[in-house]
């Protein structure tokens, strides 16, 4: 069936008012910056505008970025340190397109390529909460300080003109309210792609592995296509629901790390009809396997107990030194259970049926045993404490943790995985870093060769001519 | 190598006193050197041990004494602490020369003492006065507090303590054991309360929430209780340099009385050196007695710090007494850490002239071991057997006591002609305990059988012989006149102006509670005077 165009745009404009139409009549100020308030909690400004400890959106929070850490700026309507002094304009301009009022460019770290998908009526919403709803902080926040060449913003308008596609979000009118809704929250508010998306060697999304997992620092952020093997296939909708709310899942998956900051500050906020929207968009994300992947990150390992055998053989010892049973025993299942298994309530969850354990990749493993989980969700607490170098329940070295690690996997999760001790090392630096950090060394060189070479060339032709 | 170190404070001994200090002044930008005469065990090992021992109630036996630095051990005795005297065995005590000490494996409580037991000799006419008063430390108390991790009944409990916040954690729901006791002794006449504790209920300090493992002694798996390994990993992390294996054997001292220089040997016996302007000696209150016994020189025959005559006197610590009996419902102890509450109603009063203020606690050990060790004895086999065990882990019932001690000259500590490894003398003591205890013993007694009598006892035990509690206190007492004290209310030397000492040996009564939280208090103040005195304060 084929729509006429006009037909096709105002259905579309329909479909697009109902959309956007969650908070209702936007006809006094106080609902429009409500409303903002809400579309900033989805966009979870909060989570990277606001340093630990420090006060809403004054910025400071550092984003440990592979080329080195950004600072997120202060977003209050401060006119001295803020944003108090931006026209809706200039506002627009830096979260669609990543351009400050003083011309200056953002670094993607900020996800406007995400953001440039908002509907207009939501950046005015959100223009009007970040001047009327939030509390100005006067300072301005700590500058980003990046090495050479990474330090030159106006290189990333060449970057833009690669990667930003500048269109806000078209509804498609063969789906139905519920999806591009759910389309709307995923690509543009929620910006999942940003870590759900593998990265380029430019440190663009690689559009056509959307959504097929990508690094972050240390921590792995899964696929979440809808391949029933590497993704969220086989999770019913109401599962993912149940996770984006509480962040977790008996018998599948418990968000840590960015995850459980995403559920926290704004996942468990948003309105079950559009927690439900997300999981419906989700669940339609074209399938994308990963060829490592046999079977489901939830479907390994089964309890498994090496405390009768452990008990009597190892005896009272002042060495620190052990194997990966021993440590198991003593630093996992004072909680998790000798078996693995977790409590009954679940609360300390098992640790087969896990996808932590089961997937392709043990990054995440070793990310939440270096760092821990903390999660405040559902009006509860959810921490694990972590057993990196700043540890204050049991600081353990890299061998060890690739020991309990491989125990773990080995029983309780993807056996075919192995844990070096390199690997924790990596881990405990942020994670490989990507092609482009490895370059700056060499970048300025590049450059100055490829000046060399065209001056080269120049010269030649020069000397053509006059010959 | 090492002799060539100095620094602003030396600290001899890392556990949470030391810690505390070494913590406090790196944060604030000094140079701390700290000294630890045992070596450094992982938490996980420590856990393991305990797994592995058989004798799950010999808390020392997770702790392997090094032979360079030896603590006492009882099973088999190691006779490390030579013990005279009526009572000798009432100071058979337990303490762990390891870097974190002794708080490894304490129960936890974090009381605050008493504004009256700052005064007990102008106020009850007995003992003596610390020369400080309650409200000094009330701050010190709080900051404690907070450092610590301390839980604790913000419902307005009113623990005699006054404070000028709440708690910085609430305390954990009471297991089911000690809320039929809460319901039951409330209820006749008793007052029993919900225990201020240093162990989390919610995520603290990077630590997770207690779990109930109910192994906070001999060691908590998950550091949901606070152990002074943690103000030693954060004292290292502000900068601290912590030297392991250095047992600090004298303290030397300049025409000026200053200290100059503490040396150590290490475990092959070689002597090293170090230098600082300050000197906290932080090595319980037992090794820090030796160590100030063991610096003697001419001019300080007896010791340093010893003008007094008052070095390694007036020792003091709870002896205990207990009842066990059977109740004729089920308690099912065991959930929830070892201990929640305590019976505080004589804890205070006029009565305080004549006897010993205590303090009863309901122990929430799980039973298991002990109902099968008495099943097992009875010849039984079978389901009658596991019957039994079922029963009897259900059924018991373990209440124990601390009581107050009087200070007195005669409980000392002196340096054995017996050496150590390292041809160290071993610590020497004579002990026993007087009337006024035991008077208040008796009272207790009664006390243990009319709350059995409320849950309807069988085979009711009682332990009257007196129990160490290893809260050594009294060995360098404060006091406001240098004459028949060893440090002033500050903690520092009378005899040596930059001598200070953070040990609950200082403390001069020893109340009716644990002493921890009042070493920390102590110690966090000893912190202050010295960025005071290094122009480090903020």
């Amino acid at each position: 069936m084929k729509f006429h165009p006009l037909i096709r745009r105002a259905g579309a404009f329909g479909l697009a008012a109902a959309l956007y139409a969650t908070v209702a009549h936007a006809d006094a100020d106080t609902d429009l910056v409500k409303r903002g308030e809400y579309l900033a909690r989805a966009a979870d400004c909060v989570a990277c505008h606001t340093a630990p400890g420090g006060k809403p959106y004054a910025g400071g929070y550092g984003i440990e970025s592979p080329l080195g850490t950004i600072y997120s700026t202060n977003i209050t309507p401060s006119k001295q340190g803020g944003i108090g002094g931006y026209s809706e304009a200039q506002f627009d301009a830096a979260l669609r397109h990543g351009i400050r009022a003083d011309g200056a460019h953002l670094y993607p770290a900020m996800p406007y390529t995400s953001y440039a998908k908002l509907a207009p009526d939501d950046v005015s919403a959100l223009y009007q909460y970040f001047m009327h709803g939030v509390e100005p902080v006067d300072g301005a926040a700590k500058a980003t300080e990046l090495p050479f060449p990474f330090s030159v913003r106006l290189a990333m308008a060449g970057w833009n003109l690669l990667f930003l596609d500048k269109a806000p979000f078209q509804p498609d009118p063969a789906k139905s309210e519920e999806w591009n809704r759910g389309a709307y929250l995923v690509e543009a508010l929620e910006h999942c792609s940003s870590c759900h998306t593998p990265r380029n060697a430019l440190m663009a999304e690689s559009t056509s592995q959307a959504y097929a997992g990508g690094a972050l620092g240390a921590w792995y952020a899964p696929n979440i296509t809808s391949d029933p093997v590497s993704g969220l296939g086989d999770w019913s909708e109401a599962e993912v629901v149940q996770y984006l709310k509480t962040g977790r899942v008996v018998g599948k998956a418990q968000a840590a790390g960015p995850m459980a900051e995403a559920v926290e500050h704004s996942l468990q906020h948003l309105s079950d009809a559009d927690l439900k929207a997300i999981a419906v968009y989700v669940k339609g994300l074209p399938e994308i396997r990963d060829a490592r992947d046999q079977q489901p990150g939830h479907s390994f390992g089964k309890a498994h107990s090496d405390e009768a055998t452990l008990r009597g053989v190892a005896g009272v010892s002042a060495s620190n030194s052990a194997a990966g049973a021993e440590l198991f025993s003593a630093v996992c299942a004072s909680c998790h259970q000798p078996t693995g298994s977790g409590t009954r309530d679940q609360y300390y969850p098992s640790l087969s049926h896990n996808t932590t354990l089961g997937r392709g990749d043990a990054r995440n493993l070793v990310a939440v045993i270096l760092h821990g989980v903390v999660r405040r969700a559902d009006g509860k607490d959810v921490f694990m404490p972590g057993f990196g170098a700043d540890s204050l329940v049991n600081p353990l070295s890299d061998a060890q943790i690739a020991d309990v690690a491989n125990y773990t996997l080995q029983h309780y999760g993807n056996p075919e995985l192995k844990v070096s001790a390199q690997d924790v090392a990596l881990a405990r630096q942020g994670g490989e870093p990507p092609l482009l950090a490895k370059l700056p060394g060499l970048l300025p060189w590049l450059v100055g060769a490829v000046v060399v070479i065209i001056g080269l060339i120049a010269w030649l032709i020069g000397r053509r001519r006059k010959g | 190598m090492s002799d060539n170190l100095s620094a602003d404070v030396v600290v001899i001994g890392s556990g949470v006193a030391g810690a505390l200090v070494a913590s406090e002044l790196a944060a604030a930008g000094a140079s701390v050197l700290m000294l630890e005469a045992g070596p450094r065990l992982e938490r996980w090992r420590i856990v393991e041990n305990f797994r592995n021992q058989a004798d799950k109630d010999d808390f020392q036996r997770p702790y392997p004494a090094a032979k360079h630095a030896p603590h006492p051990e009882y099973a088999p005795d190691n006779d490390y602490l030579i013990l005279k005297g009526p009572d000798a065995k009432s100071y058979a005590s337990q303490y762990l020369r390891v870097v974190g000490g002794t708080t490894w494996h304490w129960a936890a409580s974090a009381w605050r003492f008493l504004p009256n037991d700052f005064t007990m000799k102008s106020t009850y006419g007995v003992g003596r006065d610390w020369g400080i008063g309650y409200d000094e430390l009330e701050p010190y108390y709080y900051r404690a507090e907070v450092e610590l991790g301390v839980s604790g009944p913000n419902d307005g409990t009113d623990l005699g303590s006054p404070r000028r916040q709440p708690y910085p954690m609430d305390h954990l729901l009471l297991s089911y054991n000690d809320q039929r006791f809460y319901d039951v002794l409330n209820a006749n006449g008793f007052k029993l309360v919900s225990e201020p504790v240093a162990r989390n209920s919610r995520p603290y300090d990077q630590r997770p929430t207690c779990c109930g493992n109910n192994n906070c002694m001999p060691i908590c798996p998950i550091a949901a209780m606070y152990s002074g390994i943690i103000h030693v990993d954060k004292a290292e992390r502000a900068g601290t340099k912590l030297l392991t294996n250095a047992v600090v054997y004298r303290l030397e001292v300049d025409a000026q009385d200053r200290i100059v220089a503490a040396h150590y040997k290490d475990p092959d016996g070689n002597s090293h050196r170090v230098t600082g302007k300050y000197f906290v000696l932080a090595a319980n209150a037992l090794e820090s007695v030796k160590i100030l016994l063991m610096s003697a020189t001419d001019k300080w025959k007896n010791g340093l710090a010893n003008s007094s005559d008052q070095v390694g006197r007036n020792l003091m610590d709870h002896p205990g007494t207990g009842v066990t009996f059977l109740a004729d419902e089920p308690l099912w102890p065991g959930r929830g850490p070892m201990e929640m509450t305590s019976i505080v109603d004589h804890r205070d009063g006029e009565f305080r002239r004549e006897w010993a203020s205590k303090k009863l606690h309901l122990n929430n050990q799980v039973q298991t071991r002990h109902a099968t060790l008495k099943a097992l004895s009875m010849g039984l086999t079978g389901k009658a057997l596991d019957d039994e065990i079922r029963y009897r882990s259900a059924h018991t019932v373990n209440i124990n006591s601390f009581h107050d001690i009087l200070p007195e000259p005669d409980n000392r500590m002196r340096l054995s002609d017996q050496k150590d490894a390292l041809g160290l003398p071993r610590p020497e003591i004579t002990y026993q305990i007087g009337d006024y205890t035991k008077k208040s013993a008796v009272h207790t007694h009664e006390a243990y059988a009319k709350i059995a009598e409320l849950f309807g006892c069988r085979e009711i035990e009682f332990s009257d012989s007196f129990a160490p509690n290893n809260h050594l206190m009294g060995s360098v007492i404060m006091g406001a006149d240098p004459r028949d004290s060893v440090v002033d209310g500050q903690c520092r030397a009378h005899d040596h102006a930059n001598l200070y000492m953070a040990t609950s040996g200082v403390m001069a009564s020893a109340g009716s509670v644990n002493c921890t939280l009042t070493i920390a208090a102590l110690s966090l103040r000893i912190a202050d005077t010295l960025k005071q005195a290094l122009g480090k304060a903020s």
